[in-house]
């Protein structure tokens, strides 16, 4: 796979093989896999004094919406894109305006992927340690990390 | 037919509000990079202010980003926890 700057200030990713469009699906997968979502989190931060009880009622099923909108349209680009492709090679054209719900995407995955496996700082964790299962949720965030930096240096800033 | 008067009574008070603090917790997973971006773009920080808060949520692990007025506390709550920020909302002491 690879991933690279388009002039017109988005990112193209290209897709070599049936195994690179699995990884890019694996996106919506890996955000979803919590069995606490994202938003209720994110809400269970707020304290009662704060007023959880009416941010859990009020503020979190809009973040919830907003969350799954974002993986629902990523979700259907690289579909389609895969579908066009044959599962072969092909390209996805990550716009500017498309940017943040794409780094925001990459972000639920890894925010889901930390929760689950808690891999804490992974500049400092060596993958060989991991068991499979593991190591290959770790590579998957490292994946995911690396296009965010991408995005943010050329798309999103 | 009788005249009823009214008389109303007007009793004022003014109390200030105890501001309440947005803060901003570190985690592992967002970028350090995409922590400045967001505190510019919501509060319209300058980057050089913005990089000073976001190394306190990476050093100390949690840095006060906006302290003021109630409800508008909590919309800067939810626009950071619509970024993914971890993000709380806590009366100042």
């Amino acid at each position: 796979m690879k991933a690279m700057p388009t002039l017109e200030g988005g990112l193209r990713i290209d897709s070599e093989d049936l195994a690179d469009w699995e990884v890019l699906r694996s996106i919506t997968i890996d955000a979803t896999a919590c069995d606490t979502d994202l938003a209720n989190r994110l809400g269970s931060i707020i304290s009662p004094e704060a007023g959880r009880e009416d941010w859990q009622e009020f503020v979190v099923p809009d973040l919830r919406e907003a969350f799954q909108d974002e993986l629902t349209q990523i979700g259907a680009t690289i579909e389609a894109a895969m579908f066009e492709a044959d599962g072969g090679p092909g390209s996805i054209w990550i716009t500017r305006e498309d940017g943040f719900a794409w780094y925001s995407s990459f972000n639920q995955a890894r925010l889901a992927l930390e929760e689950q496996f808690a891999f804490g700082d992974s500049e400092s964790l060596s993958p060989k340690g991991l068991t499979t299962h593991r190591r290959s949720a770790f590579i998957r965030s490292r994946f995911y990390c690396a296009i965010q930096g991408l995005l943010l240096e050329h798309v999103i800033k | 037919m009788a005249e009823i008067e009214t008389l109303t009574l007007t009793n004022e008070e003014t109390s200030t509000d105890v501001p309440w603090n947005v803060v901003v917790h570190d985690d592992p997973v967002n970028l350090m990079q995409y922590v400045t971006f967001v505190l510019i773009k919501i509060f319209g920080y300058s980057s050089k202010k913005a990089t000073i808060l976001m190394l306190q949520v990476h050093q100390q692990g949690r840095s006060i980003v906006w302290s003021g007025e109630r409800e508008k506390a909590e919309f800067y709550v939810q626009q950071l926890q619509s970024h993914q920020l971890k993000t709380s909302l806590e009366k100042a002491e």
